[in-house]
């Protein structure tokens, strides 16, 4: 009876945890801290918080309850994100949440959406310049993209071991962005630049925002076609959206669809940090990374739009080019904030939605030629 | 390796070059597509009015051709062309008209008058500019009868 006590013990948690499974316990409240208390992200910090949590209990090994198990239920979750099947779904409810009013509008926007993707191919050349291996700076350049479900996609095709961090990394900036940003956007514009007001966008008929989606979609995956799994997806959720007589599956792919794949998403890359795979060196690494190309994206995404204001009559407030980094809706609002502490009668998020929505095509393309380049 | 050596090791240079080039012209692409979207479908929306444009302008120009290079005389006319060109073939080429009249309504041509007045009129008969008239050879080549 005592032997088995004795055994019962030692197969606890509290027996078999190490310092590092301790850490990742204290990081995933951290997570679940910031989404409830501050409401960073709250969608995506908090099953991602309690997926680490949940990750970092102390198993014994070959129970079949570890996520790097086979057969265990988290490792069922994790196959959707090692074989890309859940980011392509974010961007079908994406697709079907967002409209392309603002960009189909002044479709000269998008070039600071193609402007703050410099960022991913900076941090990647810091990424090499540190040592990593292409495949692996590829997907810590991806970061800079702003775009989790995008970084997961790269990450799981060319350094599938660098998952946890990187998604870790990707959407903690994400949800950092309203901390990130606002610095470097008032460094580099002067209070003249953000107080410029931009014209209103014309209207846009049914009918463009109705085509917009198969042009789109034929050209972009013409020009990328490894970008097929998530703008096929995006383009084909807001064409669900635009037809309206499949509001049905439009409300599905905006509603039940994107929340469970979210939930499972966050849960399986939470899950994934299990601390003696996570705290490496490596990490550190992609987490610094990571903020950088934060940092070079947005600065990217600003600096274009001054560039751009020498050619154009109608100038546009250079607030929006960091809005270039997709993180859809969140930059968005960063620049209507920062805008608006300038000038509160100043409404900027109707204009920066464009590049937003630009970035996100434009990670996704980033993300298809870095795998095209280093896939093979 | 590290730093710029392992950049260029790992061709980063090249890549980050090339990746950011193809970003910005998948962009550029997509928005000067898209640029292009309400303009054509604005096209199509008055395409029924363009096309009453077009039609009437081909219409013109058919009228305008029909009567520069093509002249049609009227019917009652058509049948004495030949009549008349016999007729001045006999007479001889310069001929003064009050000759033809005469010459035609002996010959028993219906309403000589007026189809001398069409004949000259289609500048089948055109003056030398010396008081006589000359039958227009080319004129006649391009009729349609």
């Amino acid at each position: 009876m005592v032997d088995l006590l004795i055994e019962f013990l030692s197969n606890t948690g509290f027996a078999l945890a190490g310092y590092q499974n301790i850490i990742m316990i204290l990081v995933g409240i951290v997570l679940i801290y910031l989404g409830i208390a501050k409401r960073y992200e709250p969608l995506l910090l908090v099953p991602i918080g309690f997926g680490i949590l949940m990750g970092n209990i102390p198993v014994i090994r070959d129970f079949g309850l570890g996520i790097y198990e086979k057969g265990s239920f988290l490792n069922y979750m994790y196959f959707g994100v090692m074989h890309d099947i859940y980011p392509p779904l974010i961007f079908l409810g994406v697709g079907a949440l967002t409209d392309f009013s603002a960009m189909l509008a002044r479709p000269s926007l998008m070039l600071l959406g193609a402007a703050a993707q410099v960022g991913i191919f900076v941090t990647f050349l810091g990424a090499l310049a540190l040592g990593f291996a292409p495949n692996e700076a590829a997907s810590i350049g991806i970061i800079g993209g702003a775009d989790g479900p995008t970084a997961i996609f790269l990450t799981a095709v060319l350094a599938p071991r660098l998952i946890g961090p990187i998604a870790i990394a990707a959407y903690s900036y994400m949800a950092l962005v309203p901390v990130i940003q606002p610095p470097i956007m008032r460094l580099l514009t002067s209070r003249k630049e953000r107080l410029i007001r931009m014209e209103e966008p014309r209207e846009v008929s049914k009918k463009e925002k109705l085509i917009f989606p198969i042009v789109g979609f034929l050209l972009c995956c013409f020009i990328a076609p490894g970008a097929l799994p998530l703008l096929g997806m995006l383009f084909f959720g807001n064409l669900l959206k635009e037809s309206i007589v499949a509001e049905r599956l439009a409300r599905a792919a905006r509603s039940s669809i994107i929340d469970t794949v979210t939930i499972l998403l966050g849960i399986a890359v939470g899950a994934s940090t299990q601390g003696d795979v996570f705290l490496t060196a490596k990490s550190i690494g992609i987490f610094t990374l990571g903020a950088s190309a934060f940092a070079v994206a947005t600065a990217a995404g600003v600096i274009f739009a001054k560039f751009m204001n020498l050619f154009l009559r109608q100038k546009i407030n250079p607030l929006i080019g960091a809005a270039g980094v997709s993180a859809v809706p969140n930059s968005a609002r960063v620049v209507q904030i920062v805008g608006q502490k300038e000038d509160p009668t100043n409404f900027l998020l109707m204009h920066a939605m464009a590049p937003n929505i630009s970035g996100v095509i434009g990670s996704a393309i980033a993300a298809a030629i870095l795998w095209s380049f280093l896939g093979g | 390796m590290y730093g710029l050596d392992a950049i260029s090791a790992h061709n980063g240079w090249q890549l980050a070059a090339l990746g950011t080039s193809i970003v910005f012209t998948g962009l550029i692409i997509l928005s000067l597509a898209i640029s292009q979207i309400h303009k054509v479908l604005e096209l199509w929306d008055k395409r029924d009015s363009y096309y009453q444009r077009i039609k009437k302008l081909v219409q013109r120009k058919h009228r305008s051709e029909a009567t520069v290079s093509d002249p049609v005389l009227p019917k009652n006319v058509e049948g004495s062309v030949r009549q008349f060109k016999l007729l001045i073939e006999q007479i001889g080429e310069p001929f003064p008209l009050p000759k033809l009249l005469d010459f035609s309504e002996k010959c028993g041509f219906p309403h000589s008058h007026s189809s001398v007045n069409d004949l000259l009129q289609a500048k089948l008969i055109i003056p030398d500019g010396k008081g006589y008239f000359l039958w227009n050879h080319e004129v006649e080549k391009n009729i349609k009868i």
